[in-house]
């Protein structure tokens, strides 16, 4: 009975102490720092998590026609999915923000989009119907919502890399949809997205890579693309853990380490 | 009762703006933040005027006059300007009091981030906005020279800079802000990365460009070589450390503060 109380005693203390630091009034920290972290922040976070999708997957998000069936589902979920899991790590651990992964998405969109919009259409003219990004908003709000509910990164690393697989693919199907529409072109039946990559050249993009989707994988019709989302998924779980790795060892494992010697 | 105490310090200090006044401390993030977003938009600009007009052959003349006299002057200004700049840092800072009160310590801190600010803003432009024109260019136009347009830019305009914010801010913090950066503490691991970060993506061009010339016609983005760019890009992941040790520090000062305002005799807080 005394155990109960004195426990109820010290909880009770802990939560007054937190509610005076949460109340806390500082001479000097006040709202400038937090507006000033979360803007200047983004256009690193944006431009790490851009610069992994340009290099990892860059051919398959630049083009309709590259959004295939068979490797789109399969590289982009993986390479996205690196830095927001970086930022799930860094945000959780510094604030219990489950937030990482959706803000890591806000900030690539942005950065996509200006990408797109000003070089890609604005520098060499391909239409943003052609070159439009794939966006991850509704896989990170799902990722983070995974942590939120299990609280634990190896959970959120199984099962939240299947939710943000599927969703990335569900999310982004919508605006791909009306590219995939059958068409006449030239005496054959083709995608709307296959004409596009006819008729918008990329005199550098090899002639053999323009046909995407190959391989036996065709065979299997309609179940091309889950057999391919399954294995996404798979992958994905990879691209979290080596998105963990890098927000441990290189963003929080430095804090306050200092190195005596060269 | 502290923005009373703010004032009579300002005013002792003969400072207009406060530490942590946008105007005041904050002048450093916001005038370096907005100069650098000028200065590459400005040089997009450039590029989205000439490179079609006078960039695709690189034995011409005007490629000559509109990119390789851009090329010279960016390398030169960077280079000048980099080397004032850090050794403006070095030398103020062999003079500068390293005794200083909390309202200055904090308003060191405050250009510190605005430092980191500028930084993030500069890894921006390195890392997504001219990629993305790199990206454009490079599958649609035919490469004859490694020094193509956009390369000008992204390459030895952009990438240098980027080297000259983390070592320069790694300067500022070294020479203003003892208690977090001072010799006596060792080299950060948290800068060794950014600085890391910057310097190796500048090395990195030379793999790429060797690697274009051999497989010159296939211009996949996603290529192999490329890769390499992105994880050393990781390494900047270094910043948010800088972050973290900066704002303990603050949290140090506002603790010290306290205790000075009670009566106590200060505590110094490690950072």
């Amino acid at each position: 009975m005394a155990a109960t109380a004195q426990a109820i005693s010290a909880a009770e203390a802990e939560r007054q102490e937190l509610r005076g630091l949460l109340h806390k009034q500082y001479r000097w920290l006040d709202y400038k720092f937090d507006i000033v972290f979360w803007v200047t922040a983004a256009f690193v976070v944006g431009a790490a998590a851009d610069i992994t999708k340009l290099l990892f997957a860059g051919d398959w998000d630049f083009w309709t026609d590259w959004k295939d069936r068979q490797w789109w589902p399969i590289i982009s979920p993986f390479a996205f999915i690196i830095i927001p899991s970086a930022l799930q790590y860094i945000q959780w651990l510094a604030w219990r923000f489950p937030t990482g992964a959706t803000y890591t998405a806000v900030c690539m969109f942005l950065c996509s989009w200006v990408g797109r919009a000003f070089q890609w259409q604005g520098f060499v003219s391909y239409p943003l119907a052609f070159v439009w990004p794939a966006t991850i908003i509704p896989a990170g709000i799902f990722l983070d919502w995974v942590l939120l509910k299990t609280k634990s990164f190896v959970l959120t690393s199984i099962l939240g890399s299947m939710v943000w697989t599927l969703v990335f693919w569900t999310s982004n199907y919508m605006t791909l949809a009306p590219y995939l529409q059958p068409t006449q072109f030239m005496g054959h039946i083709l995608t709307v997205a296959d004409v596009q990559g006819i008729q918008y050249l990329r005199s550098q993009t090899p002639e053999y890579l323009r046909l995407v989707e190959n391989g036996t994988l065709r065979s299997f019709l309609e179940e091309t693309q889950y057999v391919s989302l399954v294995f996404g998924a798979t992958l994905t779980v990879a691209g979290y853990w080596i998105g963990q790795a890098i927000a441990r060892w290189l963003a929080i494992w430095p804090i306050g380490r200092f190195m005596k010697q060269f | 009762m502290a923005t009373t105490s703010v004032a009579v310090q300002r005013a002792a200090s003969g400072r207009k703006y406060g530490a942590i006044d946008w105007w005041g401390g904050w002048r450093t993030c916001i005038l370096a933040c907005l100069g650098f977003s000028a200065l590459f938009i400005a040089l997009a600009l450039y590029m989205h005027a000439f490179a079609w007009t006078a960039g695709i052959d690189a034995s011409s003349p005007e490629f000559a006059l509109y990119w390789r006299s851009l090329l010279i002057l960016e390398l030169v200004g960077v280079g000048v300007g980099t080397i004032g700049w850090w050794a403006w840092l070095v030398r103020s800072g062999r003079t500068i009091a390293q005794t200083i009160t909390h309202e200055e310590e904090v308003r060191r801190i405050v250009v510190f981030w605005g430092l980191i600010g500028a930084t993030s803003v500069v890894l921006y432009f390195m890392a997504s906005f001219f990629p993305n024109s790199d990206g454009a260019w490079h599958q649609t136009a035919v490469r004859d020279t490694a020094f193509t347009p956009p390369h000008i830019i992204m390459f030895y305009c952009a990438f240098p800079l980027g080297i000259t914010m983390t070592i320069g801010t790694y300067l500022y913090g070294r020479t203003r802000l003892p208690k977090i950066y001072g010799a006596s503490n060792g080299f950060p691991w948290s800068f060794f990365f950014l600085i890391a970060a910057s310097v190796t993506e500048m090395m990195q061009v030379a793999m790429n460009e060797w690697g274009h010339s051999l497989w010159i016609t296939e211009e996949f983005f996603a290529a192999p070589f490329h890769w390499p760019f992105v994880t050393y890009g990781w390494l900047a992941s270094g910043i948010f450390a800088l972050w973290a040790e900066s704002a303990l520090r603050l949290l140090g000062i506002e603790k010290e503060a306290e205790e000075e305002a009670k009566g106590a005799p200060a505590v110094q807080t490690a950072a």
